[in-house]
Formats: structure tokens, sequence, C-alpha cells
């Protein structure tokens, strides 16, 4: 029963009425040029980090969304990525593309080694495989101190820029860094939503809800699968490159396994399967984090409670359409 | 030669408390499916409190059972709010829900404990040492090693053996027939869960000496648990033990033999284990249609 409601949705979703859909992104393009205009320097940066670790979040949705595959590795694609800038930046210097072009091959690279262990998992083993991989590259990561400065992580990265042939332009202001930003979001949400449409991810979401169907009918799900980590890992991987520079800072806590549980809390807050929740979430989880800690020293404890509640009262509201994430096993 | 030896005894000391850590989530997990990511702070409550017992002056071998009835009770607890509306729910929703439980008791015990690392004050008879052929050996770890094959020898025969134990796996095999029976298995459940939550807090009594108790211990057990549980095979008895005993001795072992890299090694010979055994080392037949 829920699956057909499922799939029905999913079909919703490939075109819910095209001109409310335009109408909705020139509201949301309106009010992101008005924002400008009200905001702080501090809030632009702030909603500059929320659109990158949004970006994030929303590759994160590629996999526990549309494959069913839930990961508490993510973290690792796009801290690994950051690293991979921060690193480059220091005798590449920091241009926007090759700094771009950098962390998503990272992204990729290191998300094709994660699903070449994590193939023939599932449900709870794919949950612990990609979280001791994670972990893996965490390790690797705090230990390297020569390139990654261990646990102090790494200071003083040279500022963003973007180089245009004739001219360079510089990319260290908040507001500047605001429309990177921006335009990562869009990219990312764009990128992951022509996936999601096209055959790869429809054979995804086959993949999460019959998965004997779909190898019966001749679909390769490993394969399915990889190309899903693929692309999941090269928009994080992307969103991670800009990371660095919001606050010239990176440290290995952006690698860490508790960095994945937190973008998983962010994305069930946002919801489940929609891709833009991910950066409602991100918003709702980031805005707590900064705003509530500046009042008391219990924030992670308000956290947890808006987070449990989320999951006990809108678990049918908020993770729409992941009934059967883990192949069903609960239902029995 | 007794270099190794003492090495030997240190792995079996660490794989006792990752054991005795698994196996109340194992439990659980075998018996209710239910994922309960609450096991670390159970660890965690356990610690803290037989730190406190032991502090107190009170006879310092009460502090197990006391630290064993504090989780056991919060457990308790838990499982009659909100768990058991998640019994029927996928395990993802089990995986929030609970991790978002750890989530607010680890605040909760970083507010009422504090942050700094809390260690207990070992009574005379479990602490110094002793000769293991000239090589110096803590008393302390050879009671963890005792400690912890007793309670899973009497687990094990607990399940296996008795009454009770039969009723508990007839329940993972068919609940509706055991209520026909006339059990109520809701009840079952409960203690099950209660009991599971205890076995986490004795573990953190034990673990207290010699890990301490610090906020972030409760994630690290659990990560390690978790680990062991998936890897022995997903609520097997045997499984568990033997994953407990892998990670155990591979932890111990890297440490002596490539100290910068330890974790790295363990960690991927655990992942190894997954790809050669993707359903774990002890699977459980599942019929797949």
């Amino acid at each position: 029963m829920s699956d057909t409601v499922k799939l029905q949705d999913a079909a919703n979703g490939r075109a819910p009425a095209p001109s409310r859909q335009i109408l909705a992104l020139g509201v949301i393009a309106v009010l992101a040029a008005l924002l400008p205009l009200v905001a702080s320097d501090y809030q632009l940066r702030f909603v500059a980090e929320i659109l990158i670790v949004g970006a994030a979040v929303l590759s994160l949705d590629l996999l526990v969304g549309y494959g069913g595959l839930v990961s508490l590795g993510h973290a690792t694609l796009f801290g690994g990525a950051a690293y991979a800038a921060a690193v480059a930046s220091r005798s590449l210097g920091a241009d926007l593309t090759l700094m771009v072009g950098i962390g998503t091959l990272t992204g990729m690279v290191m998300a094709f080694i994660t699903g070449i262990v994590v193939m023939r998992t599932i449900a709870l083993f794919f949950l612990i495989l990609t979280l001791i991989v994670g972990q893996i590259f965490w390790e690797i990561a705090f230990h390297w101190r020569d390139v990654t400065g261990g646990a102090d992580g790494m200071r003083g990265l040279p500022t963003l820029s973007l180089n245009l042939g004739v001219t360079k332009l510089d990319l260290s202001s908040s507001f500047a860094l605001y429309v990177t930003a921006a335009v990562l979001a869009f990219a990312a949400w764009a990128v992951a939503r022509s996936f999601v449409n096209a055959p790869i991810g429809r054979a995804l979401i086959g993949t999460r809800e019959r998965q004997l169907r779909m190898s019966a009918l001749g679909y390769d799900i490993a394969r399915i699968r990889m190309m899903a980590l693929l692309a999941s890992g090269a928009i994080a991987g992307a969103a991670g490159s800009l990371y660095p520079f919001v606050n010239q800072y990176i440290g290995p806590n952006s690698m860490q396994w508790t960095f994945s549980a937190m973008m998983v809390v962010m994305l069930v807050i946002g919801g489940v399967g929609s891709l833009y929740g991910a950066f409602i979430g991100t918003a709702v989880y980031l805005g707590i984090q900064t705003y509530i800690s500046s009042y008391t020293d219990r924030w992670q404890l308000v956290v947890g409670l808006i987070f449990v509640l989320t999951v006990m009262i809108m678990p049918r509201g908020i993770v729409h359409g992941v009934g059967s994430l883990f192949g069903g096993k609960g239902k029995q | 030669m007794s270099f190794y030896l003492v090495q030997i005894l240190n792995a079996l000391s660490f794989s006792m408390l990752l054991m005795l850590t698994g196996l109340g989530l194992s439990v659980v997990l075998s018996l209710l499916n239910f994922v309960n990511l609450t096991h670390g702070s159970s660890f965690l409550l356990g610690a803290y409190v037989s730190i406190w017992w032991l502090g107190s002056g009170a006879p310092w071998w009460l502090a197990f059972p006391v630290a064993f009835l504090a989780s056991a009770l919060a457990g308790l607890v838990l499982e009659r709010f909100p768990f058991r509306q998640f019994y029927t729910r996928t395990h993802l929703m089990q995986v929030l829900l609970t991790y978002g439980l750890s989530v607010i008791f680890a605040d909760l015990m970083r507010w009422g404990f504090g942050a700094q690392i809390a260690s207990p004050e070992l009574p005379e008879i479990l602490s110094g040492v002793i000769f293991v052929f000239d090589m110096p050996f803590p008393i302390y770890r050879l009671f963890i090693i005792v400690f912890g094959a007793v309670l899973a020898l009497a687990l094990w025969f607990v399940i296996d053996r008795t009454i009770w134990g039969a009723v508990v796996r007839a329940c993972v095999t068919d609940r509706r027939f055991v209520e026909t029976l006339g059990l109520d298995t809701k009840r079952i459940f409960t203690i099950v869960v209660a009991v599971a939550a205890g076995l986490g807090g004795l573990s953190g009594a034990l673990g207290a000496g010699v890990l301490s108790a610090y906020p972030g211990l409760d994630e690290e057990q659990l990560i390690l648990a978790l680990i062991v549980v998936v890897v022995g095979g997903l609520g097997t008895f045997r499984g568990t033990v033997l994953s407990a005993l892998l990670l155990g001795f591979t932890m111990t072992f890297t440490k002596v033999w490539i100290p910068e890299m330890s974790n790295v090694a363990a960690l991927a010979i655990m992942a190894l284990m997954l790809v050669i055994a993707p359903q774990g080392l002890v699977a459980r037949k599942v019929r797949q249609v």
C-alpha cells in the first residue's frame, strides 16, 4: 500500500505543474536577491555556510531519500574534499573553478573507494560499513599532521578568487561568498534533480523499493548504486571545496562521523526525499546551534529534543516517502 | 614471551568489555528487531554511577549492581515511552529516534556529572598489579576478564538453558504464538530492554576502571558496540562473542605493532570482514522473497 503511494509521489515529483514550480523558483530567487540588502555581513556569511552544508546534505538525500542507503560516512566526502581544496589552495592559490574542480574530483574518488567497499551491503550493514570507511579516512586526516595539521586543522588559507582571464575577481567579501554559495546550492539542486528524474534516478528508486525484482529485470544494482554514490560524492565534494573559505579554517571535525550523523539529522528535520528539504533542515539545525548557543550551553539538548519530536510527531509528514528504507525489515 | 602473554590478557580484558556492551545491543536487536543507540548512554550512565558510588565510601562491590539497576531503570522507563511505539517502525526510524535520545542524554549527563574526566577510586583489593612471568599486570583487568566471562556464561545459560530463555527465544521466532500461550509478550519485551540497558550500565561500571568516564565516551563505546554487533551478524550470540574477540585482539595488537595507525588497521580489518561476509560472521538465515 505505502509502496504504491510512494511510487505515485515519486512520479508526481517528476513534473508537479511546471508553472507553479517556476513561480516558486522565482520567489526564492527574488528573496535571495533581496537578502543582501537587509542582512549584515555576519548573517550573509552564515547563510553562505547554510547553503554550502545544505548542498552536502542534499547530496546525502540522493542516497537516503532515493536509494534507501543511509550513510554515516557522508561527512568524509564533504570534509575530504574540503581538505583537498585547502591543501591545494596553499600552493596553487584559491581560484574558484580550480577549487570546485579539485573538490568535485576528490569527492568522486572518495565516493568510488567507499562504493567499492560497501557495494554488497544494505541497511544496517551499509550504515556501519560507511561509518568504518569514513572513520578510516578521518584517522588518516587526523594523523597526517604534515599535510592536514592534525587536530589543529588548517588556518591562514588564501582568500577565494575567480580568475576571469583578463581580471581576477576577489571573492573574500561576505557578499561574494554568499553569491558563490547560492550559485553552488542552485547548481547542486539542479544536478541532483536531473539525476533523480533521469532513468538512472528512477532505477535507483526501483532498487530501494524492490531490489529482487529490479535484478530480475536485468538491472545491475551495484552499478546503479555506484552511480548514485558518485553523483552524491561529486555534489558533496563541490560543496566541500568551498567550506574552508567560509571561515578560512578547516578542521578534522568536518570529516568525523558525528558530522555525518548531524547531516542525517538535518536531512530528517528538513524532509527526506525532497531535495530542497535539505536546505531547510540545515538552516534549522545551524540556526539553533548558532543562536541558541549564545543563550544557553544546553543547545545540544534543544537540538536533540527538536529532532526527537520531529521523528515522533511528524514521521510521515517530514520523512515522507521513506517507509521501507531498510528493505521493509522493520515492518514485519 | 611474557610480553605477549600480557598483551593477550590485555586484549582479552578489552574484548570482554566490548562483548558485554555488544551483548546488550545484540539481545535487543535479535528479540525486538530494535536498534537501540541509547546503549552508549547506558554505558556512560553506569560508569558515572559506579564512580559516584565508589567515591561515596559505601561497600565497593555494590557499585556494580547499583550501576546495573540505575541503567536498567532508565531502560525500563524508555521502553514504556517512546521505544514501544517504534518496534514496528523501520530500522531507520529507530536509529533516528534513539540517536536523538542519545544526544539528549549526552547533554544531560554533561550537565549533571560535569565535562571533566572522572576516574573511580578503586578499592584496594582491585588496584595494584600481579606479576605474570615477571611482567606486571593490573589486577583490575584480570577482574574484568573473570567477571565478564562469568557474566557472559550466565547470560548464555539463562538464554539457552532455562525456561525464561526459552520464552524469550520463542518470542523471537513467533511473538503471536507465544501470546496465544497466555504470556504477556509486552512485559517480556520490557524486561529484556531493561536487562539489556542494565548490561550496558554494568559494562560501563566495569569499563570505568580502565577508561574513566567523560562526555563522548558514550559515542565511542556505542560505535565500537555497533561494529561488534554488525560484524558478528545481527543479533547472534556466537557472532557477537567472536567479533568482540576479533576487535579486541586487533585493536590491542595493532596498538603494540603500529601505534600511529592502530585504529586505521583495526577498522580496516573489521571492514574487510564485512566485505567478505556482508551479513556478518554468523548470519541468521533469512528467506528473501
